[in-house]
């Protein structure tokens, strides 16, 4: 074939970096977006049930619209990643299909556990003991799950980011309820962004 | 079978050579739809049936069918020795950029 024979060296290493290139921002979950969406519903909606709780003598927790606003940007969030890895995973079948299954359903089962135990403690809890299973929870079972994603995709940064989001977590355990919403909104969410902004930087892709 | 200058030929033809780095960038144990990577690399679908036939005879990738009617679906895999195969133009295509730099650097 003549095209076989007129390609140049040089020109095969321009199509091996452009189809490379091409195929990574086609093919492969961006992580920056998927860690910028999750990053601002922790930051700004933990934020504003901090800023909601601050000062309150005795603690009477977040506001309604402030809890609202979580669940309106965690809807974003989760619209926003779904559309990105729909975009990026359509048409690739195989392990990695079945990996994001286990993923999304230990999640879920995770939180529908979350849940039970919330409503299992409502009645005897005190304040700090809710704040940590209602509020922490969540953090905890991020954590873990980005620790079952990096396992299964072999993905170090999220290996890295899961492992803080679970010492975060349970060093709320300690914590007041005000300062378990800080420090999961700054130390959580603040983890999240800046691994999106060095992914972002260096290239890397959520698996 | 290298060609002279130690490329392997049946990779080193721009549709092929396309292909096989599109492919190596999914996971092991992934595979890809032969629709999604005819619309990444643009091309016909007897042209790309023509080189995925090629390397699928030299065993770089393995090519299956799917479901009946409308949900067919044909996937196109890189194959363990495909995978190696890739690994080693591409390590001899930098093997030869190098050189030839060398040797321009030393012609002047």
């Amino acid at each position: 074939m003549a095209e076989d024979q007129d390609m140049s060296a040089r020109e095969a290493a321009a199509i091996v970096q452009d189809a490379r290139a091409r195929a990574r921002r086609e093919l492969v979950i961006s992580a920056p977006v998927v860690y910028m969406a999750w990053g601002l519903v922790w930051l700004v909606g933990y934020g504003a049930m901090w800023l909601s709780v601050r000062g309150q003598h005795p603690y009477r927790g977040p506001s309604g619209v402030s809890i609202a606003a979580v669940f309106v940007l965690a809807g974003f969030a989760a619209a926003a990643v779904l559309v990105v890895a729909r975009r990026a995973t359509a048409g690739i079948g195989g392990q990695s299909a079945r990996y994001r299954c286990i993923i999304v359903a230990a999640w879920a089962t995770g939180y529908l556990i979350l849940l039970v135990v919330q409503a299992a403690i409502s009645g005897s809890a005190s304040a700090r003991e809710l704040a940590f299973a209602g509020l922490a929870g969540p953090l905890l079972l991020a954590g873990l799950t980005y620790i079952l994603a990096s396992v299964l995709g072999r993905d170090r940064p999220a290996f890295a980011l899961g492992a803080w989001l679970v010492i975060v977590g349970a060093a709320c355990a300690w914590l007041a309820p005000a300062a378990v919403l800080a420090t999961c909104a700054l130390a959580g969410g603040g983890a999240f962004l800046l691994l999106a902004v060095i992914q972002a930087r260096f290239g890397a892709h959520a698996s | 079978m290298p060609a002279d200058n130690g490329l392997d030929p049946v990779i080193h033809a721009p549709a092929r050579l396309r292909v096989m780095v599109t492919l190596a960038t999914l996971r092991e144990g992934d595979d890809l739809s032969f629709t999604r990577l005819q619309d990444l690399l643009g091309l016909t679908p007897g042209n790309l049936i023509t080189h995925l036939r090629k390397l699928e005879d030299a065993g770089y990738v393995t090519t299956a069918k799917s479901g009946s009617g409308v949900t067919a679906r044909t996937s196109v895999s890189l194959t363990q020795q495909g995978r190696k195969a890739l690994d080693a133009y591409t390590g001899t295509l930098r093997q030869l950029l190098d050189s030839a730099s060398t040797n321009g650097t030393r012609a002047h």
